[in-house]
């Protein structure tokens, strides 16, 4: 099983207000499934979003990602894990502007402790696979939009992370250029990697297979399609 | 492993930023370098005052002690010393005749003279009256010649030996050896010139280069007149302790001037000591003043970093969501920023270092005889690297504990 999260609850406090953005979701995703959580806005997507990609941490409920318990972490744990088991792909691509696309994809292996040799190695595939070879030594802002996006997905991958999370990956690109990333992640979800896509586009997440749907911060679907 | 990853990782950043920022570093960098130049040259100016110190004061004697009316350097009271009997040669006779643990005592007493070569002048030189044992006392030696010998003593030889600059600016190029040259109204005969001692009147002190000597016997002949003050400096055997000695002398003295239980000496011990204490004394709180008022022209320089650097850590929010989200530490973008305050500082010292060691250069040229020191280079860009991370570590904190999720909605 790839992740596993029972009755999250989450609750922000603004201006002595206590707003409730998951209110008990349980979900459990085995590994290679492709998969589309939707919803409005305001459903809590992105709240779930961020607890999935650890990069919050669940007031209630326990999370098992690949494994591990990670509901209950501190900061440098959380990192660690994000390191290691989690790709994330974003609708503005995220990138480091002043470094170029070797250096952005092999980010997330410095960080785990990669040796140099073995990063080189394992970047410079992730940058194949999604057919920016030829564009290694290139700075984000040499690239156009679809093609950082594939720099960004190259990033994901380069962990082996356990899930990649991509946050609305073509929202901010043509609809041409969203096909051809979409069919990067097809690819991806066929070679065996286990995508989860935000999106509150029926177009992509008729790609997935399996489709969640959150309302009010609570799960209001659920089905394969 | 992962540690050392990041540390490069943190400094391929630092350059970075550096490189994308010129103007901005540039600027920044100014206030340390600045800092740097006004420390590292405020000490390398207090090393060559010392220097030049020591070289004025070497040829007193090491292992000597000086008797004389009054104590060279006179804290409080000058009136208390003003009245004191004046040394006799007679006294410095009977010192020598009962001292054990002397290997030589000298007498000396001096006047200013004008002296004449030929048709050269020079107005009020220093005379110094003193016998064969000066040598023995002092740590000047004759370069050409000889120094005046005990018979000459004996026997009131109007011999002299002269100081390099005498020799410079009285015989020019004329070679003094036994020529003859007017002290006064008498006739000397040159046997020997010192070698140079340099330091040329430190703080108004005796110009040692400048002066000539003569033997005591015929200067109280020629210039004695009566009641004339002596100076007696006695050198210590090898093994005896200068303190033991010093006890000895007021002993000895005490009973030559027949003092009474009650009286005070009413002389002084003197020794090079004195002097270097009451030099150091006074240096150290001329360089600790000086210090300081260096010290807040590279605090300001490092003010400017701190400032630059939370510029640096809000522009970059973003950025530092992204590192995190992808799984950098908190430690990992701590560091990050670290480097990159450090980074501009020690740049800021080592430019510093090269414009004080130019400027270090002038100085011993034309000024004093300092030198930039392995010590002072190394401290100077410690103290810049510290005060980089001094003042980058209130930013590189607050980058360090962005919450990566505000961080990357951050605009």
């Amino acid at each position: 099983m790839a992740l596993e999260v029972t009755n999250i609850v989450k609750t922000y406090e603004m201006a002595s207000e206590v707003v409730r953005a998951l209110g008990g979701v349980s979900l459990s995703i085995e590994d290679g499934e492709y998969l589309a959580i939707m919803g409005p806005s305001g459903s809590g997507k992105s709240t779930m979003m961020n607890v999935l990609g650890c990069l919050d941490t669940p007031t209630e409920g326990d999370y098992v990602l690949d494994g591990e318990t990670v509901s209950n972490l501190n900061d440098d744990q959380l990192a660690d894990i994000r390191s290691q088991k989690i790709g994330f792909v974003f609708q503005t691509f995220n990138l480091i502007p002043r470094s170029d696309v070797f250096h952005n994809v092999e980010l997330p292996l410095v960080y785990n402790g990669v040796p140099a040799s073995e990063r080189r190695k394992r970047a410079e595939a992730a940058i194949e696979r999604v057919g920016l070879g030829d564009r290694m030594h290139h700075k984000p802002n040499e690239l156009s939009g679809g093609q950082r996006q594939r720099v960004a997905i190259a990033r994901a991958l380069v962990n082996n992370p356990a899930i990649i999370l991509a946050d609305e990956p073509t929202g901010n690109l043509d609809s041409k250029t969203g096909a051809e990333i979409m069919a990067i992640f097809d690819q991806l979800n066929a070679a065996g990697n286990t995508i989860i896509l935000v999106t509150h586009e029926d177009e992509i997440a008729k790609h997935t297979r399996r489709v969640v749907r959150l309302r009010d911060g609570l799960v209001e679907s659920d089905y394969i399609q | 492993m992962k540690f050392l990853s990041g540390v490069y990782e943190s400094l391929r950043i630092a350059v970075d930023a550096l490189r994308a920022n010129k103007i901005r570093g540039t600027l920044t960098t100014l206030g340390i370098i600045i800092g740097i130049v006004a420390v590292s040259l405020m000490m390398t100016a207090a090393n060559g005052l010392e220097n030049d110190f020591k070289e004025s004061i070497s040829a007193i004697g090491t292992n000597v002690l000086y008797v004389s009316r009054t104590p060279w350097i006179v804290h409080g009271n000058w009136f208390e010393f003003r009245n004191r009997r004046n040394l006799q040669l007679k006294e410095a006779e009977k010192l020598e005749a009962r001292l054990d643990d002397a290997l030589a005592v000298n007498p000396t007493t001096g006047t200013r003279k004008n002296i004449k070569f030929r048709s050269t002048v020079m107005e009020d030189v220093r005379i110094i009256g003193t016998t064969d044992k000066y040598i023995q006392v002092s740590s000047g030696v004759p370069e050409f010649g000889r120094f005046i010998m005990a018979s000459e003593v004996q026997y009131k030889k109007r011999v002299c030996v002269i100081g390099p600059e005498i020799r410079e600016r009285l015989f020019k190029d004329v070679d003094p050896i036994n020529k003859k040259m007017k002290i006064g109204r008498f006739h000397y005969r040159v046997v020997g010139i010192m070698e140079k001692q340099g330091g040329a009147g430190f703080f108004g002190g005796p110009n040692f280069d400048n002066q000539i000597y003569v033997p005591i016997t015929a200067f109280m002949a020629n210039f004695g007149g009566t009641n004339r003050n002596f100076d007696i400096a006695v050198k210590a055997r090898d093994n005896v302790d200068l303190s033991d000695l010093e006890y000895a002398i007021i002993g000895e003295m005490r009973k030559i001037r027949k003092l009474k239980p009650v009286e005070k000496d009413d002389f002084s011990i003197n020794q090079m000591d004195t002097i270097l204490d009451a030099y150091n004394n006074v240096m150290g709180v001329i360089v600790m003043i000086g210090l300081v008022i260096t010290g807040v022209s590279l605090f300001v320089g490092g003010i400017g970093v701190m400032n630059i650097m939370f510029v640096s850590v809000t522009e970059r929010t973003r950025e530092i969501g992204i590192r995190k989200a992808i799984g950098a530490r908190r430690r990992t973008i701590l560091i990050q920023f670290l480097f990159e305050a450090a980074l501009i500082c020690l740049l800021g010292g080592a430019i510093g270092l090269l414009f004080a060691y130019g400027l270090t250069e002038v100085i011993n040229r034309f000024v004093l005889p300092a030198s930039i020191s392995i010590p002072i280079i190394f401290l100077a860009l410690v103290v810049s690297a510290a005060v980089g991370m001094i003042a980058g570590i209130i930013p590189a904190f607050r980058a360090s504990r962005l919450n990566p999720i505000e961080a990357l909605r951050y605009e």
